[in-house]
């Protein structure tokens, strides 16, 4: 169950949930990402900030081990490759079929899929491992609801969900936020601070400054390379910013990075 | 003119139109569509047969309903189009075979309906498939760029004040017509070949739709042709040989791009080599 | 006309019995495979492989008469499902590039079978089925193929529908894909070489795509999809064979026996749809229908 893990606060000294040390992903043979090393601690979260097509999604996939790694090392808790539930994904929703007949616990479920193999169909255990999901998310009233009748952003948290299911140690979420409304954003930063009390670690993609205040210690500044990493207000600097974004117009205020021309980030 | 004349004409006006509306199935991703409506169709054939009207009216009538339920199974969310497609076709292909089974001294024409007979076209046959062919370029010469327009871009081109509706209707009358048309050359089973494969080996050569709408037609009449001359050299069916060489010719355009891909892999490998020296000469 | 009592005494006959026990056997696979051709959308990719198989039929045939049928069709429908899930990965236009595919390999079963002017005769039954004429031992292969194509399929069973949701998702938990849609593919091939002598090779893909398409219509419970598209396809068969057998035997009317069967899906399919639209127009569900903009949409796997 994912409660009883995690019962110490995380130590200065502990293994690292996430080490990327000197690396470089590549799609095939053209380079997408170089110079990246940083680090994600248990219990604490990393925001990773950059314009459109700067590699935010190319770095969680580098992550997972779907993309190749042209040179440096990436380690989840000192393993690579990382063992078979220790990584938690949240992609985002637009790609679901929404009339899959398919509910919510259920697709919950999928996240328990690996642990069980092949052949073997959910035990008592999953069942309750499925439970606490939805409640950490707070869905449990939706958990007979189809996937597809759900809010876009009650399918986000439900996706969620799913990833926190395998109790994971390490969580990757892609741009989470988007397209949710006031109440739902909430809702989620809720459920990331509960998670992190667990001892998970996060690195969450994203636009919104709110969401890297709210929750992330950390800050990673990309634009196709690393540009600054480091505890969020030292990073969060318009200088930094700017240099990410690779414009001299950019503004920042309190919750967004307006681009110009762009309208806000 | 001869009947060997008149079917090598017949494989060239029917291989040209199939590539040019295959080149809209292709573009707009329609084959599953095309490949039901050209098995639906058989019960019309069957019915004008029993009836003695004409095949290709049986077929065009038969298409009508066809078309209608398929949009309508299609827009149900838990349906949806490739059911539609799938359900149509078994349905419409059974219902032939039924019909056919129940009166089994039906003329020849039935089956060739379904294996394709081009050495036996009628000149009625040839001018209709011409008609049905000089219609469709006129509507790809003065529809074809809102054709394209709204295939890739339907959110822009309903944004820019145009109405879907009526190219998807005319998308359906030229498919309809084509396959309805084209039966005699290759049959229903193998109709689909002659409308995807051209067009789809025109999309590989080509960079632009202009292109495709060009080549696609000269690669299906090609395909006719040389079935034709095939299957008279070889002594074999003319159907399956006019699918062969249009499939044949889908192959030889894979095999092609293939090679121009590594040759302009080689040449951007050398072009970078060059830079690299270059630029480290310069430091 | 006694509608009731022919369901029961059509059965009394051998060849009846046959013919029930391999359309039986074969609506449990289909409830388990088609209704996963339904959630992934493979309906083309099917058509696809029950027009590739059709070489394989007919080489077989001509090589080794009825008995090299089988082994012909087994060989090609394999080579035809790791070929078409190869496309479908590769390929930018793979929907014309399955269409020409699975064309040209049925024109080289025409010309196989035409160059052998004694078998023309016999182009009918591999094409439209020998329901009533299955022997013992084409009984037992149909039985043994669709056994293992639903051992496949049950093994992998949650991941393909993980799959069929989530792709992305599934690559993220670990699973590949292409492995997942081989075995599906390769079920799916395996069915259709079952089917092919029962309902004839142009008439499998009914078997595929109305069990799993009734059921959609039916519920939308995820784990009730595969037995109401298996009952729903064995009432079928059931009544679909008993149908020919009255109106062959006390009608005078001679139906083809796997168009007979094909038809009455068809007509539960109408049914479900007609009793479906009923009941969301009652229960005020707007829902059921999408936009009327584009008629018809791309493919998406």
């Amino acid at each position: 169950m994912i409660g009883n893990a995690f019962q110490e606060t995380p130590r200065a000294n502990a293994v690292a949930a996430l080490q990327v040390a000197e690396a470089s992903f590549a799609y095939g043979a053209e380079p997408a990402l170089t110079g990246i090393d940083f680090a994600v601690l248990p219990g604490q979260a990393v925001a990773l900030i950059g314009p459109n097509g700067s590699g935010k999604s190319t770095l969680l996939k580098g992550v997972l081990g779907l993309i190749t790694r042209t040179s440096g090392t990436v380690e989840v808790l000192g393993q690579w490759p990382a063992p078979a539930g220790y990584i938690g994904y949240v992609p985002q929703t637009d790609q679901l079929d929404p009339h899959f007949p398919v509910s919510l616990e259920q697709v919950v479920m999928m996240g328990r899929f690996r642990s069980l193999g092949w052949w073997r169909l959910p035990s008592k255990a999953d069942h309750r491992a499925v439970a606490e999901a939805l409640e950490t998310v707070d869905l449990s009233a939706r958990a007979r609801t189809r996937f597809g009748e759900l809010s876009g952003g009650q399918q986000q948290r439900g996706l969620l969900a799913r990833a926190v299911a395998s109790a994971p140690r390490l969580l990757l979420l892609d741009e989470p936020f988007n397209g949710l409304d006031q109440i739902n954003r909430d809702a989620l930063i809720e459920t990331v601070k509960r998670l992190k009390q667990q001892g998970v670690a996060v690195l969450v993609s994203t636009h919104d400054l709110d969401l890297a205040r709210a929750v992330c210690e950390s800050v990673l500044l990309l634009n196709g390379a690393q540009v600054a990493f480091g505890p969020r207000d030292e990073v969060l600097t318009l200088a930094n910013v700017q240099q990410a974004f690779g414009s001299v117009g950019v503004e920042m205020d309190e919750h967004t990075i307006v681009v110009p021309g762009h309208g806000g980030h | 003119m001869g009947y060997f004349e008149q079917a090598l004409l017949a494989a060239v006006l029917i291989g040209a139109l199939s590539g040019l509306v295959g080149t809209l199935v292709v573009l707009r991703q329609r084959t599953f569509f095309a490949q039901a409506l050209t098995h639906a169709t058989f019960p019309g054939a069957v019915g004008a047969a029993i009836l003695g009207v004409s095949i290709p009216l049986g077929a065009a009538i038969a298409s009508l309903f066809i078309v209608g339920i398929m949009t309508m199974i299609g827009r149900i969310n838990r349906q949806g189009n490739q059911v539609a497609s799938g359900i149509l076709l078994t349905a419409g292909f059974a219902l032939g075979v039924l019909l056919q089974g129940l009166n089994p001294s039906l003329p020849v024409k039935v089956d060739s309906y379904l294996v394709g007979s081009i050495l036996t076209v009628t000149s009625n046959d040839v001018t209709l498939v011409a008609v049905v062919l000089a219609f469709a370029v006129l509507v790809i010469v003065f529809l074809g760029k809102q054709i394209v327009f709204s295939t890739f871009d339907a959110n822009g081109y309903r944004a820019a004040g145009y109405r879907e509706w009526p190219i998807e209707l005319l998308t359906l009358v030229l498919i309809t017509a084509t396959v309805v048309t084209a039966m005699p050359a290759v049959g229903a089973i193998l109709a689909i070949a002659l409308i995807a494969a051209p067009a789809a080996a025109a999309r590989i050569v080509s960079r632009t739709t202009t292109q495709m709408f060009v080549i696609a037609p000269v690669l299906g009449a090609v395909s006719g042709l040389v079935g034709v001359l095939l299957s008279r050299s070889l002594d074999v069916a003319a159907g399956p040989a006019i699918a062969l060489a249009a499939a044949g010719l889908f192959m030889l355009a894979l095999v092609l791009q293939r090679l121009a891909g590594t040759v302009r892999a080689a040449h951007e490998a050398d072009a970078r080599r060059a830079l690299r020296r270059s630029l480290r000469l310069k430091a | 006309m006694d509608v009731f009592t022919p369901l029961i005494t059509a059965f009394d006959l051998p060849f009846m019995a046959r013919a029930l026990l391999v359309l039986v056997v074969l609506s449990l696979v289909a409830g388990l495979v088609g209704v996963l051709v339904n959630l992934r959308g493979l309906e083309f990719i099917s058509d696809g492989l029950t027009h590739a198989v059709f070489p394989g039929v007919a080489i077989g045939f001509v090589w080794g008469g009825r008995d090299g049928l089988f082994v012909g069709a087994m060989a090609a429908a394999l080579i035809a499902a790791v070929v078409l899930t190869v496309i479908v990965k590769r390929a930018v236009t793979s929907d014309a590039a399955i269409a020409v595919v699975f064309t040209a390999m049925f024109s080289v079963g025409i010309i196989v079978v035409s160059r052998e002017t004694n078998y023309v005769g016999q182009l009918d039954a591999l094409l439209f089925g020998r329901l009533l004429t299955v022997s013992p031992a084409e009984v037992n292969q149909t039985v043994i193929v669709c056994l293992i194509a639903l051992i496949m399929v049950g093994f992998t069973l949650k991941e393909q529908v993980f799959r069929a949701f989530d792709r992305e998702g599934t690559v993220a938990a670990g699973y590949r894909p292409l492995a997942l849609d081989i075995v599906l593919n390769v079920a799916i091939a395996l069915v259709v070489v079952a089917a092919s002598s029962a309902v004839g090779n142009l008439l499998v893909l009914a078997v595929l795509i109305v069990p799993g398409a009734v059921a959609r219509l039916v519920t939308n419970r995820l784990w009730l999809l595969f037995p109401v598209a298996a009952g729903f396809a064995i009432v079928a068969a059931w009544v679909g064979l008993a149908l020919g057998y009255e109106a062959s035997v006390n009608g005078g009317v001679d139906l083809p026996s796997g168009a007979t069967v094909v038809l009455v899906l068809v007509a539960g399919y109408g049914m479900a749809l007609v009793a479906r639209l009923a009941l969301d127009r009652i229960g005020g569900h707007h829902r059921t229908r999408r936009a009327v903009g584009q008629l018809a949409e791309p493919v998406v796997h």
